[in-house]
């Protein structure tokens, strides 16, 4: 018995001299690739690439989409539209009822900042890899477009941001420590960026077929005509629009009705778009805005519904070709869909009983299921059209009315508009401005459109909402739209609580004034 | 079910057993001619045994010339010969030396008077009152200093138990050690039979706990399961069948909730909603989702007994749970087989095994659904709108959009299998008569298989799933524990003991998970065809991945004690982690307590104390309770869209940090114990003081770090302090029996010290309170108090209004009307804003405590438990929509006239408005903070104990469970569910499924 037990004892002991306590104690990570050697393939490099675009339009409906969709909404080209779902942080903020804790406001702010991160850390580590320098340029380029794309968003929205440019600073203490910066640096941060950006990406048609979709040399010179026309640098914005139109990259689509559809992807006239696709495998990867846009009566969630204001301004220019393509009425065909000869747009739970026509699908080109993160409709972020508005209006402010209506003029002819060459003055911008709200309705840039456009100072949806707005006065007192006058869970006055004083930026995230313990300051009046 | 009775069957039938030759009978009586049941009586050199019954009578089989052994715990053994005679009275002697408690610590046991450090004992027996699956139900009022947070009354709810406070911000249930195994952080003491409890005990300080090191910050509970006694079999069968039920929520009907939401509208000058002639249905959810009753079952079958060579205790149990609604179970069946052989003098082993199977489905979180969805629509559609619809979609869609609660748990399959195997082998070798080696491996698998199927329905184009999905979710743990100690003890002439103990532990924990779900089951409502083979879509996922977290350690124990006066221990423990970045990896815990036996003194002479003992202990116990991926920067990755075809896109899906160290909390304890009149009073009291170092804490940054998820950092440094008092008396006066316990404890935590970057702690997004943060933790504050905005009541008319402005006369509250909430500008700015944010309520208790009563008289026995807290606060989170029918919710029963109009003004909640401009709902405030102090009937028991030939025991019983509760609290449970972290989730009334009313029945036999 005793030589059992020692017999135990010896090989108790064997087991603990043998059994390497380093070994027992060093225990990886399992299943996850670590930072530190990521970078050490091309392969690599290019996903973390891929990873920032990711962020442009976030992984789901929420992270991003959606808030533009929220901020179509505060303009008079949508209603809050869903009227079975009074929501605080959707419908409130549209009617500029603005509720700050809106978790779409956190989601936007902490996808962009995850965004930028994800660019710091690529322009921060590619330097370093071997691989052909032409490729490696064009990596950086595509990093510094995005985190110009991503802080672009957040100062429109939300008004001077921190700024982080670098991955190593948040290994420091006094990352947890920054304040708002100015517009101006935001800015300034934003045209540095694209400049780089300008400089070492490729033209669109220098990509193999396989990337089409990755940022290109004319992306971000239409982003930067955005960004200067924003800035109200009017040569500099119509430079570098005029730069991608002289480029002969980017042709118009000959068809309008063609530009949004699950058969044209990367098309002629597109600039920078976010592709989707159904996959039944990766479910994700497909477009969100079909079902959150669409109609409650056509498996859609109904949030956004284009106001009679809006099909008011297509007739009153009697343009029917971009109307069709825009908004599909209740109880109508619908254009390029010969399956739906009367729409239900269930206007009991529909404001305007309207729906937009960039984002449906026609019946038979959906998949099953038809689910969001399933449908194969692109997402365009910048397209020909918008450059060649940004470049007439530009060119209008900058005392050029010549170019300004050459450019105008291509937009009108492509949907069979006659354009009146002797506009000039006033006249000539509202023309162009009014151009820029039918071509791109619908397409999430009229709320910035209103927030940087000014007459007399005064921005447009100054002018538009508040009591005395237009589009209030409109709807009070003017319309007698049978849906939007009859379903009154959305309320007529939509736009009346606006207040310039406030209402021009965003609120900060509460939660983010909390994590800074303050530092960052709450915009005026929230 | 079948199965679980069978194995029953067979286990009763193991009790009958015994051939002899000749009777001998007798009754066996103490001192004071009272009689002992349950005396062993051994014909001495056999295995022939039997036991005294309940009178103290005992009849054994015996051979003329033998000679019986009669033995029972507390008294001295006495050898009888037979010779012949029939009848042997036995009055056996009280042993006082041997009924010296032997108490259970770290990696050995000591007699109770050898503790120096703070450790409460709950005995099994107690545990076994309450009808409940996890033990720790039971344990809550039962001891000092430790809290027993419940998780709410769903089958098989797992709560949280809580020694001393909050240290640490990570998790703060103690560690569990089972039989000297210790289990992986988190384990539920689902796993464990009640009835096969010894007794429980508590480590409170770390002079106590030190010996646990790195895993015992949060205190530790030491779990000692039955063994088996040399001496006859006995058989114990326990069975008890109740049933629970849930108390009844009002809400508004029909006409209440039009008035409301209608009003919510014309109070903004807007058109009501509803007109309440077009509404003639009046749907009460309460009726339609929960059961009155639902049945709870407990079976217990348990064998002990052992000769000199082997010792056995071995049970079965069955435990079946219902859950008040249509789906949702709990089913649980356990075995338990300890063995100790005693191999040779010197060689001892002890084998235990227990497998265990638990069985159940998710209880639906419906409470939440259920109060919010309008009583205007009906459960399901009319019989004409079925048409070409299956079966999941037959229920109608609300009116305000709140899921059909109804149909949503119709629609609910899932359940999971869980298989858990644990052993537990030690090896004794005594050496030498003074020193022991140990070695002991315990090995605990675990596996748990969760399925679930969701089916394809239709409700409304936005409320359906196009396609059914099937999946399955596996995880396998394994961990085991090796540990090899030493143990040395000897007395030096008389007056000096020691033992020393020194041991190398290794602890090692793996997971493993593998989960699959695949789209287009054939068919949408055959269950033999909810298997991922039979699925057919394209839609396919798969997941896995393995962790691995080890633990090396070396310990030291001394004890010394000298003439039974003066007692020393000191502790010291080193441990490896890998959850730490190789230089940071080691961690020393020390300790040392001391005790003084007052009462031994010569100079101290009483005939009323009988027992003083002052103690104090100081130690140091550490915390790796961090996530182990905390050190590491890992890469994730998700699929993007290049020119039509996916690529792989990846990211930075973890921040770590490489400067990750222990956790570790220091501790003074000092005590004081005593007792009177012969042990009849006994009281202790214990101050105590723990501060942490380093705290872990997974941080949130602020987002514009663009930081994902959250980092884990070594803080600052919290302090809990406070007293825990115990009182017990008994006392027998003839028949009558009386045992009282009561004890009370307080508590208070605080953030002494908070590194640069983190003076805030906070806790509990709530997106719609404003998106802010409801609790906190601020230097020099109580950890984890509630946030937001002081309120100063409603605006009663125009004046109050507009006198509301800062000293230039701007209006403070631009946007609000007479009626609504006046908010406190805190900072005085003229401003409401997130300046103005303020501490507005505490959800801990000022003290809380519990009080036991034993009674017995004669044949009758009488027992409760209460407990109770005082001074916490409770958030109470459904009044932040009971009272607003915020997004037309439904509201409680009588809302209308609770909140502000200006017939109502003395009205607590504001007026009705849907737009809400003031933001009465849309800010956490002080509104929503009650006080949740209560008073609870925990436990009432009343049991009948009567004779039947055959049993040396037969007891009914008829028992109650949280029968009475007093409260001020208007919700429905001030025991609010802790959740998962107690500092940030703690007091926060989430409408869980509430704890249950439980009326039941039961009954003991002894055989």
């Amino acid at each position: 018995m005793k030589k059992i037990v020692l017999l135990c004892i010896i090989c108790v002991s064997f087991l603990m001299v043998c059994c390497n306590n380093e070994d027992f104690l060093d225990q990886p990570l399992r299943g996850r690739q670590q930072l530190d050697d990521y970078f050490s393939t091309p392969q690599n490099a290019e996903a973390f690439i891929n990873g920032i675009y990711k962020k442009v339009n976030g992984e789901s409906w929420w992270q991003a989409n959606f808030q533009r969709q929220i901020n179509d909404m505060a303009t008079d080209d949508n209603w809050s539209g869903n009227t079975a779902q009074p929501r605080p942080d959707i419908s409130g903020i549209s009617a500029y009822n603005v509720f700050p804790g809106s978790q779409y406001f956190n989601s936007f702010w902490e996808n962009h900042y995850i965004g930028i991160t994800r660019a710091n850390i690529s322009i921060d580590r590619i330097p370093a890899i071997e691989i052909e320098e032409s490729i490696k340029r064009r990596m950086l380029g595509e990093a510094h477009f995005l985190r110009a794309f991503f802080y672009f968003d957040l100062v429109r929205n939300f008004g001077g941001v921190p700024i982080v440019t670098t991955y190593t600073e948040l290994l420091e203490p006094a990352i947890n420590d920054k304040t708002r910066s100015s517009v101006a640096d935001v800015y300034k941060l934003i045209e540095e960026d694209l400049q780089i950006a300008i400089n070492n990406l490729p033209l669109r048609s220098e990509y193999p077929a396989k990337d089409l979709g990755r940022a290109t040399k004319g992306a971000a010179q239409s982003l930067l005509a955005k960004v200067y026309l924003t800035e109200e640098k009017w040569a500099l914005a119509q430079t570098n629009a005029n730069d991608v139109i002289v480029s002969g990259e980017y042709q118009l689509e000959p068809d309008f009705a063609n530009i949004y559809s699950v058969d044209n992807h990367h098309g002629v006239e597109s600039i920078f778009e976010i592709d989707y696709i159904n996959n039944p495998v990766f479910q994700e990867i497909g477009a969100q805005l079909p079902i959150t846009n669409g109609s409650r009566g056509d498996q859609g969630w109904g949030w956004g519904s284009p106001t009679s204001d809006l099909e008011n301004a297509f007739l009153s220019e009697g343009d029917n070709i971009r109307l069709r393509s825009t908004i599909i009425k209740h109880g109508e065909p619908v254009y390029g869909d010969p399956d739906v000869t009367s729409f239900n747009a269930l206007p009991s739970e529909n404001k305007s009983g309207r729906t937009n026509r960039k984002y449906y699908v026609p019946v038979a080109k959906r998949p099953v299921p038809y689910a969001r993160g399933q449908i194969a409709l692109p997402y365009i972020h910048l397209r020909l059209a918008d450059v060649l508005l940004i470049h007439a209006e530009a060119a209008y402010f900058n005392n050029d009315p010549t170019s300004a209506k050459l450019s105008l003029k291509k937009v009108r002819d492509r949907v069979q508009l006659p354009t009146d060459m002797s506009l000039t003055g006033i006249a000539l911008r509202d023309a162009i401005w009014k151009e820029r709200r039918l071509e791109l309705a619908l397409e999430h840039q009229r709320f910035y459109d209103l927030r940087r456009q000014k007459i007399d100072g005064i921005p447009r949806m100054a002018l538009i909402m508040g009591p005395n707005g237009s589009f209030v006065k409109y709807n009070t007192q003017i319309s007698t739209d049978p849906y939007e006058t009859t379903n009154l869970n959305e309320s007529q006055e939509k736009g009346i609580f606006f207040d310039v004083s406030k209402h021009l930026l965003w609120p900060i995230p509460p939660k983010e004034i909390q994590l800074s313990r303050g530092n960052i300051v709450q915009n005026p009046g929230y | 079910m079948k199965r679980a009775i069978l194995i029953i069957m067979g286990f009763l039938l193991v009790g009958f057993s015994a051939v002899a030759q000749h009777t001998v009978k007798g009754t066996i009586k103490d001192e004071n001619g009272q009689p002992i049941p349950g005396v062993n009586i051994l014909e001495k050199n056999t295995t022939n045994s039997a036991a005294s019954d309940l009178d103290g009578n005992y009849l054994i089989k015996v051979g003329n010339k033998a000679t019986l052994v009669f033995s029972y715990i507390g008294f001295k053994t006495q050898e009888v010969v037979v010779n012949g005679r029939q009848m042997i009275p036995v009055k056996l002697i009280e042993d006082s030396a041997q009924l010296e408690e032997v108490v259970v610590i770290g990696y050995g046991s000591v007699r109770r008077d050898e503790i120096t450090s703070s450790i409460s004992t709950v005995k099994g027996e107690d545990i076994a009152k309450t009808t409940a699956s996890n033990p720790a139900e039971a344990l809550q009022g039962k001891a000092a200093g430790v809290q027993v947070l419940s998780s709410g009354g769903s089958p098989g709810a797992s709560p949280q138990i809580l020694v001393r406070g909050i240290t640490t911000n990570n998790g703060s249930q103690p560690l569990i050690v089972l039989d000297g195994v210790m289990l992986p952080d988190g384990t539920s003491l689902n796993f464990l039979n009640p009835a096969d409890i010894e007794n429980f005990q508590i480590l409170k300080d770390a002079s106590a706990s030190a010996i646990y090191g790195s895993r015992a910050s949060n205190g530790v509970v030491l779990i000692s399961t039955k063994r088996g006694k040399e001496g006859k079999s006995i058989v114990n069968v326990d069975l008890s069948y109740g049933m629970q039920q849930m108390q009844k929520i009002n809400m508004a009907g029909a006409d209440e909730y039009i008035k409301v939401v209608n009003l919510r509208r014309t109070n903004d000058g807007a058109q009501p909603l509803y007109d309440p002639a077009n509404f003639n249905t009046d749907t009460d959810w309460w009726n339609e989702v929960i059961e009155n009753y639902a049945p709870i079952t407990n079976a217990n079958v348990r064998a002990s007994g052992g000769s000199e060579k082997i010792n056995y205790a071995a049970s079965v149990s069955f435990f079946d749970q219902q859950s008040n609604y249509d789906k949702g179970w709990y089913q649980k069946v356990t075995g338990r087989f300890n063995v100790d052989f005693k191999i040779s003098d010197k060689i001892k082993l002890k084998q235990d095994l227990s497998p265990r199977v638990e069985r159940y489905e998710n209880t639906p979180a419906a409470l939440y659904n259920l109060l919010r969805i309008d009583p205007l629509t009906e459960v399901y559609l009319p019989q004409s709108e079925r048409v070409g619809r299956n079966i999941y979609s037959i229920y109608a869609a609300s009116k305000n959009n709140v899921p059909n609660p109804v149909g949503n748990i119709a629609r609910q399959f899932n359940e999971t299998f869980f298989f858990g195997f644990f052993s537990n082998t030690q090896l004794d070798y005594k050496i030498t008569p003074e020193l022991t080696f140990s070695s002991q491996l315990g090995l605990n698998v675990t596996n748990a298989q969760t399925d679930v199927f969701t089916p394809q329905y239709f409700t409304t184009p936005n409320q359906q799933n196009e396609i059914n999905n099937i999946a399955r979710n596996t995880n396998r743990n394994f961990d085991y524990v090796l540990n090899n100690t030493i143990n040395f003890k000897k007395t030096i002439k008389e007056k000096h003991y020691m033992n020393l103990l020194g041991g190398i532990l290794y602890d090692a924990q793996n997971y493993n998970y593998l989960n699959a779900s695949r789209d287009g089951v054939p068919d949408n409502e055959n269950p033999d065809l909810r298997y991922l083979d039979a699925a057919q879509g394209e839609g396919i996922t798969v997941n896995g991945n393995e962790a691995q977290d080890n633990i090396f350690s070396a310990i030291f124990r001394a004890i010394y004690s000298y003439d039974n006066k003066y007692y020393f221990t000191g502790s010291l423990r080193r441990d490896q982690s890998s959850r730490f970045p190789k230089d940071n990896r080691t961690g020393n815990f020390k300790s040392a307590s001391f005790a003084w036996d007052i009462d031994s003194e010569d100079f101290f002479k009483s005939s009323v104390i009988n027992n003083l003992r002052l103690k104090v202990g100081i130690g140091e116990v550490g915390n790796q309770n961090i996530s182990r991926a905390g050190q590491f920067f890992s890469v994730g990755s998700d699929s993007y869209v290049f020119n039509g075809e996916r690529v792989v896109s990846s990211f930075l899906s973890q921040f770590g940090n490489t400067n990750l160290k222990w956790e570790t909390v220091r501790d003074k304890n000092i005590g004081i114990e005593t007792s009177f009149f012969d042990s009849a009073l006994d009281f202790s009291f214990e101050y105590y003081k723990k501060t942490s170092k380093d705290l872990l804490f997974n941080v949130e940054l602020p987002n514009y770090t663009g930081i994902p998820g959250l980092v884990a950092q070594n803080v600052g440094s919290f302090e809990s302090e406070g007293f825990d008092a115990q009182l017990g008396y008994n006392k027998k006066m003839g028949d009558f029996t009386l045992g009282l316990n009561f004890n009370i404890s307080t508590n208070k935590s605080k953030a002494v010290a908070l590194a640069p970057g983190n003076e805030q702690i906070f806790g509990q997004n709530r997106p719609d309170l404003g998106g802010r943060f409801i609790k906190i933790s601020e230097l020099g504050q109580t950890v984890g108090l509630f946030y937001g905005f002081k309120t100063n009541g409603i605006f009663q008319n125009q004046t109050e209004l507009n006198s509301h402005t800062s000293n230039d006369g701007t209006a403070i509250q631009p946007n609000a009307k007479v009626g609504d909430l006046r908010f406190v500008d805190k900072n005085k700015d003229g401003l409401l804003n997130d300046n103005d944010l303020q501490v507005i309520g505490n959800p801990f208790a000022d003290f809380y405590g519990g009080l036991t009563a034993n009674l017995q008289y004669k044949n009758i026995d009488f027992s409760m438990q209460w407990y109770g807290t005082y001074g916490n606060d409770v958030f109470n989170y459904p009044s932040t929509f009971l009272y607003s029918g915020v997004q037309d919710v439904n509201v409680a029963e009588g809302a209308l006239n609770k909140v502000w109009t200006p017939e109502n003004t003395g009205a607590k909640y504001p007026r009705l408005t849907q737009l809400d401009r003031n933001g009465n709902y849309q800010r956490p405030s002080d509104l929503f903070i009650e006080d949740g102090s209560y008073l609870r009937l925990r436990n009432v028991q009343l049991g009948y104990n009567f004779n039947i030939k055959g049993f040396q025991k037969c007891r009914f019983y008829i028992s109650g469970q949280n029968l009475l509760t007093l409260t001020k609290y208007s919700g429905f449970d001030p025991e609010v569910a802790a959740g998962g972290n107690v500092i940030n989730d703690f007091g926060i009334d989430y409408a869980r499924n509430p704890v249950t009313k439980t009326y039941l029945l039961g009954l003991n036999l002894t055989l």
